[in-house]
């Protein structure tokens, strides 16, 4: 089933196009969210949202547009949505004075399944920097796509993009000289 | 270089994003040595997570199948939905006569009624013929000058 047939198939409500669907698209909106949130669980329940807003709003996709970059779009808003969600809750938890591990969801991780997680350096990034990073590396994306999906000019996203690169490399240089000083 | 750490001082120390692409567009995009100290591409790949390492879809689509069942609206529901929109519709209704019934009165509050209307001047007066004993009347009629009255004098015909 090509791109085309798939959306068709779901503005039908076909449950094998909803298939192909997230047969297609599923890995990579997972891995957009996973590197923009930096947390599995959170990642799946954003892939989730996403997909079932596509399925609702799929009407309003205008043909003219990429479709991978519609879905990338509101892929990455529900991450931003996740992100403030989280970071409410982390403020009302250090306000109540809870121990935020105790009430943090999901299960012990097991061993036999190591899900691999984005790099601990990117958390310096803002979330902003970190899409930009991840679509340019991981999609190939230019500036313009890239300003698509964060609803920005082009120029934004250049500095974003070139923000994320400097960061990182400075902190793997940084590191680099640690570990040969020490 | 030394050019190279002026652009990149001016960059961190002016937060103004039009000139940060500026500085971008002219120099860092083309100065091989600011080049170097970004980023590559595979060393971005190295640090993220790449759609192919994000395991098993199938365990997704479960997961956003059960969902969507979930959130699919019932029969039941279906039913529940209709009878939401009469009982909405029926509460239209009501406001509608209530507002129509309101207007009415109101109304009827403002104008004095019909009576008080009868007795308000007429704003043209006319008389098609007079007649005295039968037969038609010598009629005349008067209006004093400045003034909105009309006096009607009718005599039998001599």
């Amino acid at each position: 089933m090509d791109e085309r047939e798939i959306i068709e198939g779901c503005l039908r409500g076909s449950a094998a196009s909803n298939r192909a669907m997230v047969e297609t698209y599923g890995t990579l909106v997972l891995s957009v969210a996973l590197n923009v949130i930096g947390n599995r669980q959170d990642a799946e329940d954003v892939c989730q949202e996403t997909f079932l807003q596509v399925f609702r709003r799929l009407d309003r996709y205008d043909r003219e547009r990429s479709f991978k970059t519609w879905l990338l779009t509101i892929a990455y808003r529900r991450s931003l949505d996740m992100l403030r969600k989280k970071r409410r809750f982390t403020e009302f938890s250090a306000r109540a004075r809870f121990d935020p591990a105790v009430m943090e969801r999901g299960g012990a991780v097991d061993p036999a399944d190591p899900a691999p997680l984005p790099s601990k350096l990117l958390e310096t990034l803002s979330p902003r920097e970190r899409t930009a990073l991840c679509l340019w590396a991981n999609e190939g994306y230019t500036a313009k796509d890239i300003s698509e999906v964060l609803a920005c000019s082009s120029s934004t996203a250049r500095v974003y993009l070139f923000n994320a690169r400097r960061k990182i490399k400075a902190l793997l240089e940084n590191d680099h000289g640690l570990l040969q000083n020490g | 270089m030394d050019f190279c750490k002026t652009v990149e001082l001016l960059y961190a120390a002016l937060p103004l994003r039009p000139f940060r692409d500026w500085l971008i567009r002219i120099h860092m995009d083309r100065c091989p040595g600011c080049q170097e100290r970004l980023l590559s591409r595979e060393e971005a790949r190295g640090l993220l997570v790449r759609p192919d390492q994000t395991g098993d879809v199938e365990a997704l689509w479960r997961r956003i199948s059960d969902e969507a069942c979930r959130l699919a609206p019932s029969p039941k529901a279906k039913g529940s939905g209709g009878r939401l929109a009469w009982q909405w519709a029926a509460v239209a209704a009501m406001a509608m006569v209530v507002a129509l019934a309101g207007f009415w009165l109101l109304r009827e509050a403002a104008n004095p009624g019909f009576e008080a209307r009868a007795a308000a001047p007429a704003d043209r007066f006319e008389i098609a013929s007079i007649q005295v004993g039968g037969v038609p009347a010598q009629t005349f009629v008067y209006q004093p000058q400045g003034t909105d009255t009309v006096f009607v004098w009718a005599q039998k015909t001599p």
